[in-house]
């Protein structure tokens, strides 16, 4: 981990490209309802920067907002989810698929909705895990 | 003989509604990066179904081709991914997220792609692994 750190991402078509400075604040995965509906995936990862180190180097995501706290952004032209913004604080969540080097991201260190985890789904042993989210169970 | 079992599905947003007959052919995950690239996931899953027991029920989804055999498709209101058919395939691939009720859907058959699978994904050394695809 440098000084100079950064990370660059996009969606699949390349239209929508993006950089983030800096490491990480933190890792995650979510098994909700609505993260599994628009990724289409079991396996829904984010990975959480401060939004001001986040900077889109090309291109316009589309927003859709399912809940009243955040909007989704994704890619009009092929449709990859990019970011799960919300509306209050300062980070910007970021679909860890989107980014060149999501194979070099740290290990998650929460997960959320456990009790929504599909079946054969593996635990992912030693991370802190909320059956929905923190304060909510 | 027992009534032919339905599955619906749709997107996040509720624009795209479809609706599948029977019991899935095929189930996988997949680890490739395209996959990875649309689901911003670090593994996609599929149920696979005959086209012929597929039924669009509203909407339309948008179509991208990442690659010269295969068109994705997709939800242009909410950009929830839906569906990926090979060109010229009786059988459609139906990413395993959008349905309502996945958690009915049988557990994986085969992993495909392991090489690009991200390190700290636990390997499931029960499901049949490859390299590549299949």
């Amino acid at each position: 981990m440098t000084a100079n750190e950064q990370h660059t991402g996009g969606c699949l078509c390349g239209a929508i490209r993006y950089r983030v400075a800096g490491p990480p604040l933190r890792v995650g995965l979510c098994h909700c309802g609505q993260c599994r509906r628009q990724t289409g995936s079991a396996l829904p990862s984010f990975v959480t920067w401060s939004r001001k180190a986040l900077e889109i180097t090309k291109g316009q995501p589309a927003g859709f907002r399912v809940s009243d706290v955040a909007t989704r952004q994704f890619c009009r032209d092929c449709g990859s989810p990019l970011f799960w913004r919300a509306d209050k604080g300062e980070d910007i969540t970021v679909l860890l698929g989107g980014l060149d080097d999501a194979e070099a991201m740290p290990k998650p260190s929460y997960e959320l909705w456990t009790e929504r985890r599909m079946h054969w789904v593996p635990e992912f042993p030693g991370i802190k895990s909320y059956r929905q989210e923190p304060g909510r169970g | 003989m027992a009534a032919m079992r339905e599955h619906t599905g749709g997107c996040l947003c509720g624009a795209i509604r479809f609706r599948a007959r029977g019991e899935p052919t095929k189930t996988n995950i997949c680890y490739c990066t395209q996959c990875r690239r649309q689901t911003g996931s670090p593994m996609a899953s599929f149920v696979t179904f005959a086209v012929t027991g597929f039924e669009l029920l509203s909407g339309s989804a948008l179509s991208y081709r990442a690659s010269d055999f295969a068109t994705r498709q997709f939800c242009g209101r909410c950009g929830s991914a839906l569906f990926w058919r090979r060109d010229g395939s009786e059988e459609l691939d139906i990413f395993l997220g959008s349905l309502d009720r996945p958690e009915e859907m049988p557990m994986p058959q085969k992993q495909i792609w392991t090489r690009h699978r991200i390190a700290w994904v636990p390997a499931q050394p029960e499901i049949p692994p490859f390299k590549e695809g299949s």
